[in-house]
């Protein structure tokens, strides 16, 4: 192998390793968890007939289980496009991971098994190097594929993802609503009842309907955050990925003297482990 | 479902819903007032109640039309997926021929060595080292 050779493949692989400071789209790619509010409400969406079912008389009975009818064909699909996005970002962190294009230890092996051979007739010190030097060159070459690939997602995925979040988006505001209107009756029911139940003999009545109420509002009033967080976690993950699509093809300097640092090195690295092939 | 009829459908469930919010704000208020009995007023929210439901089954149906409408956009983002999973594959692959170049090194050193019990030892993990492949 010559060291003109090996200089100009590291040359052309810093060229084609393009931008993506992976360490940015792993962290990205990890707060995933942000979404896990929406899948909390849309479980407590389809629950909605069960807790304002005891409120409802009549009509307005027949038509809120019409509405669970509805619901509950939905669940599944809303369900799933949750998991599509967790999906897409766990793929991304894991294309974006710092193991996954690793073939160190492979070569490891490798030169390990040559060694325990010393009828090859290859002394160890020569093993070692032409192993160093192939860990050089194939970590520059699939640094550079793993780069590439995950530019090629984040481009490709970005609109779609938008979409989706957006989608979402406009799911957790009719969940929303919905919760709303479910406030409405549940604590609108005893605003009206309340007030008829004043003589003596309907104390106790008053008393549990008024302690009842106290701990449905609690309860909606919790409910409220929790439609603010799904809302909130939403935005941040479709700004997140604009970001990353934003500077996608942007190198930093701190990244640029980075990069000019490691590759330094290893051709210092790389110089020690020819002689020692050589010597 | 066009979006533009997703966003009418929710307009109209939001004005369902304000008419059922208004009513219910006259209403208490004629409660307070002593105007009405027990039996009318129960009538009234009553009315106020199935308002509320009709709000909730425009919301409904808007949803079902952002399900419907982010079915191509859930499509492309599995094909996505699955050129990723492919990528990491193909270096998963990589791995494990360079895994099989090392077992081919062994088996060839112990034809050298000629020890037949290494030799057959060799064998199986190159077998084995292809089938992963």
């Amino acid at each position: 192998m010559h060291a003109m050779r090996i200089a100009r493949v590291l040359l052309l692989t810093f060229a084609l390793a393009g931008c993506a400071n992976l360490k940015e789209v792993r962290d990205y790619a990890g707060e995933a968890a942000k979404l896990s509010a929406y899948t909390e409400l849309t479980t407590r969406f389809r629950d909605t007939y069960e807790r304002e079912q005891p409120y409802l008389f009549g009509e307005a009975e027949r038509l809120a289980q019409e509405n669970d009818k509805k619901r509950k064909a939905a669940y599944a699909d809303l369900l799933k496009i949750h998991q599509r996005v967790s999906l897409y970002m766990q793929t991304l962190a894991r294309l974006a991971g710092e193991d996954t294009f690793d073939l160190t230890p492979e070569i490891g092996s490798l030169a390990s098994g040559i060694k325990a051979y010393p009828d090859l007739g290859i002394e160890a010190k020569q093993v070692d190097a032409v192993a160093n030097i192939a860990k050089v060159i194939t970590k520059w070459i699939t640094s550079s594929y793993q780069e590439h690939a995950v530019r090629s997602m984040i481009k490709e995925g970005d609109a779609d993802l938008q979409a989706t979040l957006e989608g979402m988006t406009a799911l957790v505001r009719y969940y929303k609503k919905t919760n709303d209107n479910e406030r409405k009756t549940v604590l609108g029911f005893f605003e009206v009842e309340i007030p008829y139940a004043d003589a003596p003999k309907d104390r106790l009545l008053a008393t549990l309907a008024r302690a009842h109420v106290q701990a449905k509002t609690a309860e909606y009033k919790n409910a409220q955050l929790k439609y603010a967080a799904a809302e909130q976690g939403i935005k941040s993950i479709a700004e997140g990925h604009k970001r990353l699509l934003e500077n996608i093809d942007k190198l930093s300097h701190a990244e640029v003297k980075s990069m000019i640092g490691k590759f330094a090195k290893d051709i210092k690295a790389m110089r020690e482990n020819l002689q020692a092939v050589h010597g | 479902m066009a979006l533009a009829t997703q966003q009418q459908v929710e307009e109209l469930a939001d004005k369902i819903t304000e008419c059922a919010d208004s009513i219910h704000a006259r209403l208490i208020q004629a409660i307070k007032r002593k105007e009405i009995d027990q039996s009318a007023a129960q009538s009234i929210f009553q009315d106020e109640a199935i308002l509320r439901q009709r709000a909730n089954s425009l919301y409904l149906d808007a949803t079902n039309c952002v399900v419907e409408g982010l079915a191509e956009s859930q499509e492309e983002m599995l094909g996505l997926i699955d050129t990723a999973k492919e990528k990491i594959k193909t270096i998963s692959k990589i791995a494990g021929l360079i895994d099989l170049i090392a077992d081919l090194l062994v088996l060839a050193a112990t034809a050298y060595a000629a020890k037949p019990g290494s030799i057959l030892a060799a064998l199986k993990e190159v077998k084995e080292d292809m089938v992963a492949l």
